[in-house]
């Protein structure tokens, strides 16, 4: 509970409110589901990525509005392989009825797991903003660990999480002690949600956010934040995604009220936030959170529209493949990364013609899992292979992540990019 | 969000408007949720499958073979009076003296909208986009007959190269091919119908025994599986020259999959039509993402408009809500392209069909009972499916009155009123056609 | 060829089945005809509704009491065929109370066990119900599935000895004087005729009972009486939900596996034959359900059916014996002069144990045996398919092998099994004897798989594409009466498929 500046008896007020609010939550029903709307013209399945690379999964025609015409709620759950379900939202993008099939997957996968527990690596992977810090404190004896085949074949055979991944390395200094040090200055305040990712693991992301919004003439400022929740929500866990939620959104509504604007660079952070926060977990004032957060780029390409872009970019001759995340998809928003570096002159950019790179978060992670996601990811690699960039840009970690381990070659996020590009 | 051009819905005819504006150098937005009938029906382009009845065959095709109490569209033609050179676009002689014949047949069509020169044009349009080896060709310039998953025979114009081998289908030289496990294509099924041998092939690895579309689909862009699979048929065939496959060779590389497996199997390979999804529609679909993508069009796929506001006449804005939030965009120009019931275009509750997006009229029967027939198979169509969005002949939206109702609107594809695309067999044809065609008037004004 | 048994029963529905496998317990052979497949008539096309006869209680307390008793005695012997869901009388505020109260206390009468709920407790139970209701009374109703009772009555009466000829129908019945000898019998799928010798015969045939008495210059006085109703997609309640009023239309709503019924009219018809739901008693049905289930305003429909209750117009009295006002069983040879004939009619899918006790009784006294009825004793046989939501749930995740139908997760393998049982005639014989089609798209790609399956089998016969076409044909009567919003969606779907991609 974050306690809002505000005078002492409505602070108690607020308290109270938020308290019963809480209570309300935890009683509540699911969100309305909607596959009474389902035609059956299977238009799903031709998307799916899951079921594109493994009968495993009856793909989402059945998965969701299928499935839960036999669901009733009193009932224990069977469905054993809706873990199976990625998560990547093209279902929903394709269903011109509307059906909220991610929707219904995650809400039965939460059912399923609750009921047959979640093992404890799946609290690690999900709970990784504990550990984080600890991560960069030690991080060349830890990234050493991480490397080593040793630990990969213990943790493997102990969490089960498959030692072909490679484990995300720590940079040692932290986004936030760099910010620390950084003096941000700028004509107007602009907040950034940096997410867990950038500030242990790939803090030249959250330096370059940083480094373009000042080019811009913004001052950046960061809110008190934790993890946005979604690697709890991708494993159904819906208590542990409200309880970042609820840190998270009175902290952004506050920075709101105060008057900025509010960043995010990770799509996923973003789509969590903006769209999952409200919907999904029914977070109070989510809404008003939601109308003032952006991605980046989205950001930047408003700024065009007022003639406020600084778009002074040098020349870089470089061979560039953009891949479109997920959640990027489905924050539609449309590509504004693309569009904005488009404005690059020299840069030879192709859009990656390919869905889902198949990471899902924490899912290709998991042994069982693993080869699924790779799977899915050959068909990512192969579109790259076709296009034969030098680098390889892309609005997720996951992604980022999982191109890497695919193909080998340098991944960075687009803001890195336009950073190199200002004069 | 300023744009020149708003398109309004992602099937064929959304994806050509699309198209065609932004070759035109406009600012253009798409936004849609679904993609039309591309991936359920579109496997290969029709035009005008059933053609006027009155209409006369060239004289070198009267022969005495020639079934005339043939169903409508269906013209059994003996093989070798077929050619398989490609045609670059323009409507053949025989499909043209059709469709001109259509038009005056039928003054409300939209293809008389359109006008003949403009839907060569229009087809060039979409043929440009397939250049080969994927290509679609029009076969001898008049519609023919190509195998479907129910072992019929159906009529249609543009053919994808993959669906060729089908063409002047001969039971005796072809073999269908059918994988265990897969259930929406039946080898069986389909050869007992045409009268010819198929077999199934049991897929090594597939342990839950069933297989979907596109999983199927993506083992075919596998060497290694072209290899097993075309060996196996290679063994088990009796001289057939042609071999048939359910429409899954491959959503990428659907040419290099099918010459392949020519190879390996020693015969020619075609491709099926079956249940959706459509993996021929898909990839359609996709060409036409990558395209407008490529090409700077902001291509909001998995949204659909909730609200139009209009200022008098004018559309000022649409908004797109995606919980929690509401995004406006502008434009100066509009195309509303979101297809008939399926898609969301027309809805109909127990009363009356309307349309949700601008409440543009329907002309339709008063009362739900007439609807429908009482068959689910009639001689016509069913009456509602003639109900639809007026238009004049710059296909802006007008009342029964004929009067304009929106200033910088226009309606193109399924939505439109006049046409029946089941029977005529003419989905893909007005789709490509009047999203061209509009697109260029919308420029125009 | 000449077939030779003691008792020739004719119709197959619940009835005949059940006079069938009495007779069969009693160690009595007997031959039943039908012309058609199991419960073609009214016993294929109710309400599926268990009833505990609390619906009779105010108005017809001896049905009522034959109700509670036969509902104790299905859940004994089938329980497999019904689904326990309890049953709510719902009253609403336009209701009042006063028949309420008189409900209670008629139940009370005739051993009916209620329960009174607050409206809190109500609307715990079941939440989608109008939160303006006053109280509900709970009973013990619950759902069956009527093909599955009479495919096992079917399955036990031939295990123990009875013989059952489908698509068989009779072409004259045969007298020796006044009494009856026998029929002359056509076996519609191979085209033979032939005799059937029989001292006994029974009239088992619902609903076309005077079209068989006709050969014999026969009447009874009939009235036909049509019931609408209408299923939707998804399951909207798990008790059987009544109104708590005197009996009117729209006063039932019937949980049945995905889904839920609404019901029903009461039309008087002229014909047996043709009848179809009309756009009014769709209207009706909504509106009516709907003050109890708010929801099914917005509901979306899958399917309309009709049926035919046989019921039974009494004459004088004296020249029939009528049991019951629920049933009637008529022996022709007091009625008519022409012996050893009886007819058995009117009645429920509810009684219809207890009707076919009555004639095989009769018939036993006739018969001058002394052997008393056992199938209130021994149970059906089960099936081993599952018969819940949450079986077919775990099976669809357990099992290997393809789905055939999506929509309610019928296995190939299933369908396989079905093909490899008993002579089946055609298509609706098939669909008889599973949920295939039966769900949201109402086989709109199952069907097609299904002659997919056919082929692979080498079973199929004739024109497969003619006769999915008339598969459609069919199934738009079903589907006609509920074309809006969604169910057009789907329509449209699949027209394009069939008429499409398919060109039929």
């Amino acid at each position: 509970m974050v306690a809002a500046p505000l005078p002492g008896g409505a602070l108690i007020y607020a308290t109270l409110r938020l308290r019963l609010r809480k209570k309300l939550m935890d009683k509540q029903i699911s969100p309305k589901n909607n596959s009474d709307v389902c035609i059956r013209c299977a238009t799903c399945m031709a998307v799916c990525p899951v079921s594109r690379v493994t009968p495993k999964f009856p793909g989402p025609k059945q998965a969701g509005p299928g499935t839960e015409r036999f669901r009733r709620p009193g009932e224990p759950s069977v469905d054993e392989w809706i873990d199976l379900c990625i998560g990547c939202h093209l279902c929903d993008m394709v269903c011109s009825s509307g059906v909220n099939i991610s929707e219904l997957n995650l809400i039965a996968k939460a059912k399923y797991l609750d009921q047959k527990g979640r093992p404890f690596r799946d609290w690690l992977l999900t709970h990784s903003y504990l550990y984080g810090w600890f991560g960069s404190l030690f991080s060349p004896l830890v990234n050493l660990l991480l490397k080593g085949s040793v630990t990969k074949w213990i943790v493997e055979a102990i969490l089960r999480i498959d030692r072909r991944r490679e484990l995300p390395g720590y940079e040692s200094s932290t986004f936030r002690q760099w910010f620390k040090e950084h003096q941000s200055k700028g004509h107007k305040k602009v907040a950034y949600f940096y997410g867990c990712h950038t500030n242990t693991n790939e803090v030249d992301v959250g330096k370059a956010t940083v480094q373009v919004l000042e080019a811009n003439g913004f001052e950046i400022i960061l809110p008190p934040q934790r993890c946005c929740g979604i690697p709890m929500l991708g494993n159904g866990d819906f208590k542990g995604a409200k309880k970042m939620a609820l840190y998270n959104v009175p902290s952004l509504l506050n920075t709101i009220r105060s008057g900025s604007e509010i960043i995010f660079s990770s799509t996923s952070c973003g789509h969590m936030i903006k769209h999952e926060y409200g919907h999904l977990l029914s977070i109070p004032d989510a809404e008003e959170v939601a109308e003032h957060i952006f991605d980046i780029f989205e950001f930047l390409r408003n700024l065009i529209e007022s003639n406020g872009l600084n778009a002074h970019f040098k020349e870089l001759s470089l061979k560039i493949a953009y891949f479109a995340p997920c959640h990027l998809r489905a924050l539609g928003i449309g590509l504004p990364a693309l569009e904005i570096l488009r404005l690059i002159p020299g840069l030879k950019i192709d859009n990656i013609e390919a869905d889902c790179c198949g990471m899902g978060g924490t899912f290709g992670f998991k042994k069982e899992k693993y080869e699924i996601s790779q799977e899915i990811g050959r068909d990512l690699a192969e579109a790259i292979d076709r296009l034969k960039p030098e680098i390889i840009l892309s609005d997720c970690e996951g992604c980022r992540m999982q191109i890497r381990h695919l193909t080998g070659l340098k991944v960075l996020h687009p803001i890195q990019i336009i950073r190199d590009a200002l004069l | 969000m300023h744009y020149d051009l708003i398109v309004i819905g992602m099937g064929l005819s959304g994806l050509m408007a699309a198209k065609t504006a932004a070759e035109a150098g406009q600012k253009v937005l798409i936004v849609g949720k679904g993609m039309g009938s591309l991936s359920l029906f579109s496997n290969s382009i029709d035009v005008l499958g059933q053609l006027p009845k009155t209409m006369k065959m060239e004289p070198h095709r009267q022969t005495s073979d020639v079934d005339t109490k043939a169903h409508r569209g269906e013209h059994p033609v003996p093989e070798d009076q077929f050619t398989h050179e490609q045609v670059s676009g323009h409507l053949g002689t025989g499909m043209k003296d059709g469709l001109s014949q259509w038009i005056k047949d039928h003054p409300e069509h939209p293809y008389s909208k359109v006008g003949l020169e403009k839907i060569e044009e229009a087809f060039s349009s979409f043929l440009s986009l397939f250049p080969p080896p994927y290509s679609f060709q029009a076969i001898d310039n008049m519609n023919c007959l190509l195998p479907t998953g129910a072992g019929t025979l159906r009529p249609t114009y543009l053919i994808p190269t993959t669906m060729v081998g089908g063409i002047s289908f001969d039971g005796g030289h072809t073999l269908i091919v059918g994988f265990k496990g897969f259930k929406d294509f039946y080898a069986h099924y389909v050869a007992d119908q045409l009268k010819c041998r198929g077999i199934t092939l049991s897929l090594p690895d597939v342990p839950n025994q069933e297989i979907t579309a596109t999983a199927l689909a993506r083992l075919m862009e596998k060497k290694s599986f072209r290899e097993n699979i075309g060996r196996e048929i290679k063994k088990q065939l009796q001289g057939e020259t042609r071999v048939g496959f359910s429409a899954l060779l491959g959503m990428h590389n659907p040419f290099q999959v099918k010459e392949d497996l020519e190879e390996i199997v020693g015969a020619k390979v075609f491709e099926i039509p079956i249940l959706p999804p459509s993996i021929p529609g898909m990839r359609i679909f996709n060409r036409f993402k990558e395209w407008l993508i490529q090409k700077g069009v902001t291509f909001l796929l998995g949204y659909s408009v909730s609200k139009a506001t209009l200022k008098g006449k004018r559309c000022e804005r649409i908004e797109v809500f995606h919980p929690p939030v509401t995004t406006s965009y502008s434009a100066d120009r509009y195309i509303l392209a979101t297809g008939r019931f399926m898609g969301g275009g027309l809805k109909a509750n127990m009363e009356k069909v309307f349309e949700p997006i601008f409440n543009l009229p329907v002309p339709q029967s008063k009362s739900r009972e007439d609807w429908f027939e009482k068959n689910f198979f009639t001689g016509a169509p069913h009456p509602i499916h003639q109900a639809g969005i007026l238009i004049d002949s710059t296909f802006q939206p007008v009342d029964e009155r004929g009067d304009l109702i929106l200033e910088n609107g226009w309606v193109v594809g399924s939505i439109l009123a006049h046409h029946h695309y089941i029977d005529e067999k003419s989905r893909e044809g007005i789709e490509i056609a009047t999203g061209y065609m509009a697109a260029k008037r919308a420029l125009a004004k | 060829m000449k077939i030779k048994t003691e008792v020739l029963i004719i119709g197959g529905g619940a009835t005949g089945v059940g006079i069938s496998r009495d007779l069969a317990l009693r160690g009595i052979p007997s031959v039943l005809i039908e012309k058609k497949d199991f419960a073609s008539g009214a016993s294929g096309r109710n309400h599926g509704l268990f009833h505990s006869g609390g619906r009779y209680a105010v108005s017809d307390p001896e049905a009522a009491r034959e109700c509670i008793a036969e509902n104790r005695i299905l859940r004994k012997i089938a329980p497999h065929c019904i689904e326990e869901t309890d049953g709510l009388f719902v009253s609403l505020p336009e209701d009042g109370l006063n028949f309420r109260d008189k409900f209670l206390r008629a139940c009370e009468e005739v051993e009916i066990q209620t329960t009174l709920l607050t409206r809190d407790e109500t609307l715990e139970l079941e939440p989608e119900l109008n939160p303006n209701l006053l109280s509900a009374v709970k009973v013990p109703d619950g759902a069956i599935d009527p093909f599955a009772l009479v495919l096992e009555n079917a399955k036990d009466a031939e295990e123990h000895g009875a013989k059952i000829l489908l698509h068989t129908e009779i072409t004259s019945l045969i007298l020796d004087g006044d009494k009856v000898k026998g029929a002359k019998v056509k076996d519609l799928l191979q085209g033979e005729e032939y005799i059937i010798e029989a001292p006994y015969i029974v009239n088992a045939t619902g609903a076309w009972a005077n079209q068989f008495l006709k050969r014999v210059g026969l009447h009874i006085g009939m009235a036909l009486s049509k019931g609408s109703m209408l299923i939707t997609n998804q399951r909207l309640n798990h008790s059987v939900i009544n109104r708590c009023r005197p009996p009117s239309d729209g006063d039932i709503v019937v949980p049945n596996h995905t889904v839920s019924i609404l019901g029903t009219t009461s039309i008087r018809l002229e014909e047996v034959e043709k009848f179809e739901v009309t756009p009014h008693e769709v209207s009706l049905l909504i509106q009516e359900t709907s003050k109890m289930i708010p929801a099914i305003q917005e509901a979306r429909f899958i399917r309309a059916y009709a049926g035919i209750r046989p019921l039974f117009q009494s004459e004088e009295k004296g020249n029939d014996r009528a049991i019951s006002r629920g049933f009637v069983l008529i022996d022709h040879g007091k009625r008519d002069g022409i012996q050893n004939l009886i007819s058995i009619t009117g009645g429920k899918l509810m009684t219809h144990r207890l009707m076919a006790e009555k004639t095989s009784d009769l018939i036993c006294e006739k018969m001058g045996r002394d052997v008393p009825c056992s199938t209130h004793l021994k149970p059906l046989p089960g099936s081993n398919r599952p018969t819940s939501l949450k079986e077919r749930l775990e099976q669809f995740s357990t099992d290997q092998g393809e789905t055939l139908c999506d929509c309610e997760l019928i296995p190939r393998k299933e369908i396989e099994e079905v093909l490899g049982g008993e002579k089946l005639k055609d298509l609706q014989d098939i669909l008889h004897r599973t949920r295939l089609a039966k769900g949201t798209c109402q086989g709109g790609f199952c069907v097609y798989r299904l002659f997919g399956v056919l082929h692979d089998l080498r079973m199929a016969e004739g024109d497969s594409n003619k006769i999915l076409k008339g598969f459609l044909e069919e199934r738009w009567k079903g589907i006609r009466p509920i074309l809006w919003g969604i169910a057009l969606k789907e329509e449209e779907l699949i027209e394009s498929i069939y008429k499409g991609i398919f060109n039929l």
